[in-house]
Parts: C-alpha cells; structure tokens; sequence
C-alpha cells in the first residue's frame, strides 16, 4: 500500500475535495514513470481445460512492483488486465473476508489479497492451485466435495422447543464468547487442502475447515441436536483420521485454529 | 462452476489461443510442469461426484468401536505406557506382574499405531484386497509378538531385565 498512498497524499493538495461520480478511480495504481524499476517474476500455475492434452505449465510474468499495489492479488488482477487476460482466478472481496481468492502462494496456501508480495526482487514468487484439488482451470480449484461435506454437519441452529417469551433464542455473554475463534471462519478452505489427512482421505474424512465449523454447532448453547451430531462423527473416518498434524493451524489465513476444534471434538466424543 | 457448468460460448471463446498480448510484451514463457516419472503409486481418480451438487455427502453410519472408544483407548494405552515405561527400572525391582501389563500395552500400541497407518493409506474403495492382506499381516505380527515376548516372559529373563542387562552391559 506505501507507494498508493505516497502517491495519492503528493496529489491530494491538487484535487477537489468532493471528486464526481464519473471520476471513480480504481484499485491499480497510475503508471508513473519510474527511474527504478522493481521487476519482480512471478511465475503462475496455468491449465486449460480446454486443451486437456496439454500438461499443466508455470507461466512466468514481470511486473514492476512500483506499479503493482502491496498484495499479490493486486498483481495477480494487474497480470490479467495488462498482460494476459486468460489468466482466470477467483476473487470478490479483496480484504480477506469473502475466502475466493485462496491459492497456494510461495508455497503456503492463503489469500492472495491478505499476501503481501515479498520485496525481495531477486526471488520469483510462485503461485499455484489449492494443492489436491481437482483444477477447473488455472487457479480454479473444484470444491464441490468441499462444500456436500459442509452441507453434511448441518451447519444451521437445530431447535425444537420454543423460548419462553417467544423471543429470539438468547444466551449468555459466557455462552457467546465459546463461539469466538470458530464463527470468523470463512470457508476459504486453505486449512483443509493443506492437510495430509485431507489430501489422502477427502472422500470420508471431513478435514479441518468443516470439523471447526462442525464444533461451532457442538459448542453452541442454543443448539439442541448436539447428540446427533455427535453421533454423526462418531466413526472412524469423519474425526478420527486427524492426527494433529497442525498444518492447518500454520496456514489458517484468518489466524484460526482449526487444530484445537478437532481435539475439542475429540474431548467431547471421548467423555 | 464446475467445468461440465460453463457454457459452450465460453468454451469457444476461451479455446482462443492463449494471449495474444504476451507476443507483444514479451514477458510470457512457459516452462514444462511435470518432472515426475510416468508410472504413479495410487494416482489419483478422475473426479466424481455422489448425487447432485446440492446433496449432502453421505454421512457414516455411528460406530463408537471404531470411534470414540477406540480413540479414548488408544489415549489411554499411550498415556498408561510412559510411567510403566519409567517405573520399574526407577523402582528398581522386578515384577513380573508390572513385566506382563507393559508388554501386552506395547502390543496393543504398535497394533493400533499400524492399524492407522493401514486405515490412512489404503482405502478400502480403492485397494480392497491389499488393505485385507494388510489387515491380515499386521494381525500374525501382533500375535508373533505377543508368543514371542509371553516367551520371553516365562522362559528368559523379561524385557525389562533384558533392557537393563543391555543398559549396563
């Protein structure tokens, strides 16, 4: 953000006060003329589906990061306006809370808009898919496997008798605050493709992202199926193929820790 | 979404060859991907989906036994191990009592250690039969062992004099 913002305070003496509506700027900042430029590489995970005999390649791209906003999704949209506009990736919000832009980046996987590009000019940065998904194309990965294993643990409030008051259903400030840590999950499923339970298992194994948010309604007071969904996961594959491996604790973009959930879920199974 | 959800005019559109701004600035290359050899263990399937998209995945059927109880076991066993581990040689005396419940915990810890080893890596969708042999093998293991050290146990001295023996040895 430092060179927008030095940038945008050196004209902001010059400019209006109120700028009209037609004047909208957007994210990518102006190109300048710059003595200096900082070429960084960035080399990209490309596939087309629809040549599906050709293997997938490492497209390499430069981009000078004077011009490039700070996050590697401002260079990622900056490659796909200026420099090849077949790259397809996903992306919405561009402050970390909408989960599309999740990929692996120099290795870990995370959001590209919460990634900072590394300064360092002399490394290239490496982008590729969620690892062991199934790639739509290019950044793309599949995750309707993800997401059948999300609608299976219910993920909603399962009540059946009313409040007294016919009110909503209340709880106390102790109550809520057990949510804390599990409701700011954003499905980004960064944690999930990192594990390798998940990598070998994502068939029967439920992974990390969906075992913490299985825990959100296990842990929530309102909630009147805990059994049921205790009964749910009491097998051999749905938890139990978590060997606390903790990568998904390292990865979690949002600073989650999915890692602890699943031994909560363990404790509440075990007793 | 999914690749069979696009339409075919997107289809058309995006079979255009790739990037006809990269010859102008020059700064698109492409470097082969693959390196590995061509012949994979377990390569992975192509991808299918149970029912529709909007189904539910299919949720196992309850089994505590394979479970809740067996993880609480399996704790159990882990946790019990470290001080019978310690304690006879910090007592310092022997006791072929402490000697039999330390070796049946140490078999009962490899079998189940192996045993999730063989639940992770072979799926039983995938390699029925390998997974079975599996199954089979680590159970003539587990009783070799347990012959081998009851044994041990009665004929010889006991692993933990043995242990000690090889200590001071």
């Amino acid at each position: 953000m430092a060179s927008l913002r030095t940038t945008s305070r050196l004209f902001a003496a010059s400019r209006p006060m109120f700028r009209p509506a037609f004047a909208r700027t957007y994210a990518t900042v102006e190109p300048t003329p710059s003595e200096n430029p900082k070429m960084k590489t960035f080399k990209v995970y490309r596939w087309n589906p629809d040549q599906p005999s050709e293997k997938p390649q490492m497209a390499s791209y430069d981009l000078d990061l004077n011009k490039t906003g700070p996050m590697m999704l401002d260079a990622l949209i900056r490659i796909k306006n200026e420099l090849d506009p077949t790259l397809t990736f996903r992306r919405s919000c561009r402050e970390g809370i909408c989960g599309s832009c999740a990929m692996n980046i120099d290795g870990v996987n995370t959001l590209a808009c919460l990634c900072r590009i590394p300064t360092d000019t002399k490394s290239e940065s490496r982008i590729y898919p969620l690892p062991h998904t199934y790639v739509v194309k290019d950044l793309v990965p599949d995750l309707t496997h993800f997401y059948k294993q999300y609608k299976s643990i219910k993920p909603y409030l399962q009540r059946d008798t009313p409040t007294e008051d016919g009110l909503e259903f209340r709880q106390s400030p102790e109550d809520r605050k057990k949510l804390d840590g599990l409701y700011e999950c954003i499905l980004c499923a960064c944690c999930s493709t990192s594990c390798p339970s998940y990598w070998w298992n994502s068939e029967e194994y439920l992974g990390p992202a969906i075992l913490l948010q299985s825990f959100r309604w296990l842990a929530d007071s309102r909630d009147e199926k805990t059994l049921e969904r205790k009964a749910a996961l009491d097998n051999s594959m749905s938890v139990y193929r978590c060997h606390t491996i903790l990568n998904c604790t390292r990865t979690c973009p949002k600073g989650l820790n999915p890692g602890r959930a699943i031994a909560e879920v363990k404790k509440m199974l075990a007793v | 979404m999914a690749s069979f959800a696009r339409s075919s005019l997107l289809r058309q559109t995006l079979a255009a060859p790739r990037s006809p701004f990269c010859k102008n600035v020059g700064v698109s290359q492409t470097v082969a991907f693959h390196a590995s050899a061509k012949k994979q263990i377990l390569p992975p399937l192509p991808q299918s989906v149970q029912g529709t998209m909007n189904d539910p995945a299919p949720v196992p059927e309850t089994h505590p036994t394979h479970g809740s109880y067996h993880w609480s076991f399996e704790r159990l066993v882990s946790v019990g191990l470290i001080p019978l581990t310690i304690a006879p040689f910090a007592a310092g005396s022997l006791n072929p009592v402490m000697d039999a419940v330390l070796c049946s915990l140490i078999v009962a810890h490899s079998h189940i250690g192996f045993q999730a080893a063989i639940v992770d890596y072979f799926p039983p969708q995938r390699v029925p039969k390998f997974r079975s042999l599996c199954n089979w093998l680590l159970r003539a293991f587990t009783l070799t062992t347990a012959v081998g050290l009851y044994e041990f146990e009665t004929n010889d001295v006991g692993i933990t004099e043995a242990l000690r023996r090889m200590w001071t040895a």
